[in-house]
């Protein structure tokens, strides 16, 4: 069974003066499975990060389910949703949203404080995942004091500390230059092979590459998608290069 | 590794240090002095309570026409009582205070010497420790009375007399005039005997449980002790304001201090949550992150409500502290002020703790949580995209474009703080409150004191001590000599005096305080009562009228003070008189009335002096001392509250205008920094952010002065009727509130002084930094 499950997503907002309502999403099904990288690509107003954030539960779609490891999201009462986020979800933004006034090690620990956990659990789990992010030696600087690659990777923590089942990401890589884009994806190839399953919203093909499968989203719905195959990340750049050229020139291939 | 939020709140609390150092002094001082007043009040309670026992309190005290022989004394102590010799003798001093002197008392009523020592030979004295500080008498000072001197040897207390009343009919106390003293046997036999009032104490062999046990043994007391001696004035214990009038005002005071205290609290939670709600602005993302991570609402309110928390236990903490030390000697001299209180120990008082600790942890508990829960219910999509604001589709509110453009500036930056000109007008409210309370309250007993005088019947009232037994119908000859004997007595030569009669009763209104009403009877061709009374004419004094809200054409029931016997009258007239709740009618009419002879009278109006009659007859005189006591007294009670009531309004009015000003400015501090780089110098931009507080402060004091002088003439009036006797009017004095106007802006001159200088600190580039 899929670990989650998209069927029929629509998405219309309205606003509120009754002007023209607008289709966000036409209809999206969508599946990821236990351990797959999953890339949804597309243009600005695509209705990528709509659909990022119903999968999230952060919104509801107008028509249609989603599940998530067997639960059914639009059943899930609003005073549950906060609990089943924080179980099941990490999430990773294109802005790093870290607290100023917290050195990163303290801002990646920050849900486990929230969540109440014992300072000595805390630091178990901030030392098991500073290693391997390569920010062991930066826990006690502060957001100002480190480059924007630096506080992506501590925003990776922060999402994982919680050992979430999936990880969303809203164009983890916008706000980077390729040096740290690179490394922060050679993160998540290396979290994904580790059996995480990441969910990604990019526009950049460099960050598609990476992933298992790429979606293409053009208004409000999936017209393509590309598997990687045993395909190299060199190989699948280029297949989705060459997708983006034939989408981009009109092509409407399913 | 530790909490990290901890460290963030230290981080929070140096990063503002500024407004939380300010909040947290207002609340320690509030908190520290309200403290004090309780830790004050109750253990000088306990040590009051105690000194019945301690210092062997009576039970009550009569005074008796002559001094009971040995015969009558037993057949008394039959009864089931004690009975001790207090005579005393009132001499009137150089300084014309009245000092009732006593023997050093031995077994009754006993003395706390408070400071020096007693008195060792005939011309030494010790007084009470009130009446010495009020008249600046200290150990080693004499008093003289004519030819008469005592050296002063020490302070004490009577416990028969922790508030100074020298008459218990008197509305008001007076330690200023009134003092009492104790002198050695010797001394006290040298002191004119004929003046000896023969005051006896009693003391049940078994003492009553309450005050209702109290009240049944002396109404069985009295008829008994009355068939055995002739008694001019009978007091129970429960009665006798003299010791029971403190109690009850420690209760009062401890009231209008917890109201004070917590709407203090009640506006720093406010300010509290203003500060907070600009932080969770600033975290927005953080919070929306946070809150897609799964995170609940409630936690992290838990983590933004902590600091209001935290600040208000150590400010609780502290306050205490200072209020167990510092605040708690403040207070007890100001009741000692007013109050001639034994010495006290501090008492550690559970009640107090929990009055200045737990509750306004739970008033700010309660409000803060209340109004961020309800800013952090915005959804965490809203919070990612970093709009806190709780309305979805905030409009902007279209000004019209013919309004130039520096006005639609200002008006914009004056919508956009609304919420924190509530604040502010809530704070200044309360502020003024207090204000107008510390600077009307003189204006008033001014006032009071002019019109008083302006209405004086006459300018000497004398109500005269009519013998029990005139009116006892049982002892018919002896209510016949003493008939006599009084009518002789009281004859006057004197051509200014003019009859009248008068009679007590008291009032029935349940939803007031039981009050003594003064009958008068005065003669239809009166020269001192200034209205033409008819023979079925009942006139009430405007202080009654204005007081119970009574009219022409209304009726009132009175009734016999210690009996069941009801009277009904009905209104004609109102008759300006402000010295009292009184009833006018026609001699005869009262004389009737109340089952006396029709040419029956018990007092005299004079506009000069009596000296001609009996002394002992003399009951009371009403005269400008005795009817402006009331207001002296108030104003020497309450002269150092209303200090520190304008002392608290100015601090309000300060950490008011800075925080909510500082908030403002902070707010805009990104686009006061753009608007910097487009060349706005610092004048230019203090117009534009400075200036709309300044016009909203003006405006709201304009708007709070009015609310203020409504609310306050209600509490003056709720006060008035439900725990004072008597009736003062309030008084809208104008120039106060100008003043207080007046103090308010100069107050806020000053924070925008301290606000300008912040404007010229907030460097350029911080629009260019932070782009998110």
């Amino acid at each position: 069974m899929s670990l989650l499950e998209a069927k029929g997503i629509k998405k219309i907002y309205k606003t509120r003066n009754g002007g023209v309502p607008v289709e966000a999403l036409k209809h999206v099904d969508l599946t990821v499975e236990k351990g797959e990288f999953v890339a949804i690509m597309g243009e600005s107003g695509s209705g990528k990060t709509t659909l990022l954030n119903i999968l999230a539960a952060l919104d509801r779609p107008t028509e249609g389910t989603v599940v998530l490891d067997g639960m059914d999201l639009g059943a899930v009462k609003n005073a549950a949703v906060a609990r089943f986020r924080r179980d099941n979800l990490g999430y990773v933004f294109q802005e790093f949203n870290l607290l100023d006034t917290f050195s990163l090690g303290d801002n990646i620990c920050l849900p486990l404080v929230l969540a109440g956990k014992k300072p000595k659990e805390m630091k178990k789990r901030l030392d098991a995942l500073a290693q391997p992010l390569g920010i062991a030696d930066l826990l006690k600087k502060y957001p100002f004091e480190v480059s924007g690659g630096q506080k992506q990777r501590a925003a990776v923590a922060r999402a994982l500390i919680t050992q979430p089942r999936i990880i969303l990401a809203d164009e983890p890589t916008g706000a980077l230059d390729s040096r740290s884009s690179d490394e922060l994806l050679a993160l998540f190839g290396q979290v994904n092979r580790a059996g995480q399953t990441i969910l990604m919203v990019t526009h950049s093909t460099r960050a598609a590459s990476r992933a298992s499968r790429v979606l293409f989203l053009r208004d409000g719905t999936v017209i393509h998608q590309i598997r990687r195959d045993g395909r190299t990340d060199q190989e699948m750049y280029q297949r989705i290069s060459d997708a983006l050229t034939l989408l981009a020139n009109g092509g409407d291939r399913k | 590794m530790r909490n990290p939020l901890r460290k963030r709140l230290l981080r929070d609390l140096a990063g503002d240090a500024g407004k939380y150092i300010v909040i947290f002094v207002l609340m320690v001082l509030s908190i520290g002095l309200i403290s004090g007043f309780l830790v004050a009040a109750n253990s000088m309670i306990y040590a009051y309570d105690e000194g019945f026992e301690k210092y062997n309190v009576e039970d009550g005290h009569f005074i008796t026409a002559k001094k009971m022989n040995t015969a009558q004394a037993l057949a008394v102590e039959d009864l089931g009582v004690r009975v001790g010799e207090e005579f005393y003798i009132e001499v009137e001093t150089d300084e014309s205070n009245t000092l009732r002197i006593y023997p050093v008392r031995e077994s009754v009523n006993l003395l706390c010497l408070m400071d020096g020592r007693l008195p060792e030979n005939g011309s030494e004295i010790v007084i009470d420790r009130m009446h010495a500080d009020n008249n600046k008498l200290k150990i080693g000072d004499t008093i003289t009375s004519g030819s008469r001197s005592w050296t002063v040897t020490g302070f004490v207390a009577f416990p028969d007399y922790s508030c100074l009343f020298s008459n218990n009919s008197d509305s008001m106390f007076d330690a200023i005039r009134f003092g009492v003293g104790a002198v050695t046997e010797e001394g006290f036999s040298a002191l004119d005997q004929d003046e000896r009032a023969f005051c006896y104490t009693w003391q049940y062999l078994e003492s009553p449980e309450s005050d209702e046990e109290a009240d049944r043994m002396s109404k069985d007391f009295l008829p008994a002790l009355m068939e055995e001696v002739s008694v001019r004035e009978y007091l129970p214990r429960y009665q006798n304001k003299a010791i029971t009038f403190t109690r009850d005002d420690f209760g009062n005071d401890r009231t209008m201090m917890m109201v004070l205290l917590y709407i203090i609290i009640v506006i720093m939670a406010f300010v509290m949550t203003v500060i907070v709600t600009s932080t969770i602005t600033k975290e927005a993302k953080v919070i929306g992150t946070l809150r897609a991570s799964g995170y609940t609402k409630g936690e992290l309110l838990l983590h933004y409500v902590s600091m209001p928390m935290i600040i208000t236990v150590i400010s609780a903490v502290i306050g205490n502290i200072m209020g167990y030390t510092f605040f708690k000697d403040f207070a007890a001299s100001m009741y000692y002020n007013s109050y001639s209180l034994p010495t006290f120990v501090t008492l550690w008082n559970a009640r107090a703790f929990i009055l200045t600790t737990v509750v306004p942890l739970v008033i700010m508990a309660v409000i803060t949580v209340t109004i961020l829960a309800r800013k952090l219910q915005i959804s965490p999509l809203r919070f990612l995209r970093g709009e806190t604001s709780r309305r979805k589709n905030r409009r902007t509110l279209r000004l019209s474009r013919k309004i130039p453009f520096f006005s639609r500036f200002r008006m914009r930056v004056i919508l956009q703080n609304l919420g924190n000109y509530a604040v502010i007008l809530v704070g200044f409210f309360f502020a003024d409150f207090l204000l107008a309370f510390g600077m009307l309250l003189p204006v008033i007993l001014n006032s009071f004191q002019e019109k008083i005088l302006d209405e004086m019947i006459a300018k000497y009232q004398y109500i005269l001590t009519v013998p029990m037994e005139m009116t006892e119908s049982e002892h018919k000859l002896e209510g016949l000599i003493s008939g006599v004997m009084f009518m002789r007595g009281v004859e006057t030569d004197n051509p200014d005096a003019e009859e009248f009669s008068v009679y007590s009763l008291r009032t029935t209104d349940a939803s007031y305080i039981t009050e003594d009403i003064m009958l008068y009877g005065v003669k239809d061709d009166s020269r001192y009562f200034r209205a033409d009374i008819g023979k079925e004419d009942v006139f009430i004094s405007s202080a009654y009228a204005e007081k119970f809200r009574i009219g022409p054409g209304d009726t009132v029931t009175l009734k016999e003070a210690y009996e069941d016997e009801t009277y009904t009258f009905e209104v004609t007239g109102i008759y300006d008189y402000s010295g009292g709740l009184a009833v006018f009618m026609d001699q005869a009419t009262l004389n009737r009335i109340m089952d006396m002879d029709a040419d029956f009278f018990c007092g005299y109006f004079s506009d000069t002096p009596i000296t001609d009659i009996d002394g002992k007859y003399i009951g009371t005189v009403l005269d400008q001392e005795a009817l402006t006591k009331i207001s002296r007294q108030l104003d020497h009670s309450f002269g150092d509250m209303m200090f520190i009531f304008e002392i608290f309004a100015v601090i309000i009015f300060f950490v008011l205008t800075y925080l909510m000003s500082k908030v403002i400015l902070e707010k805009n501090a990104h686009s006061i920094s753009m608007t910097k780089i487009m060349g706005y110098r610092n004048g230019e931009l203090s117009r534009l952010y400075i200036l709309p507080t300044t016009i909203m402060v003006l405006l709201i004091n304009l708007i709070c002065l009015p609310l203020v002088d409504a609310a306050l003439a209600r509490v003056w009036r709720y006060y008035i009727c439900q725990r004072m006797t008597g009736w003062m009017p309030y008084i809208r004095d104008i120039p106060s509130y100008i003043k207080m106007y007046l103090l308010a802006i100069v107050t806020y001159m000053v924070i925008t002084g301290i606000q300008y200088l912040r404007i010229r600190r907030i460097p350029m580039d911080q629009a260019l930094k932070n782009v998110e």
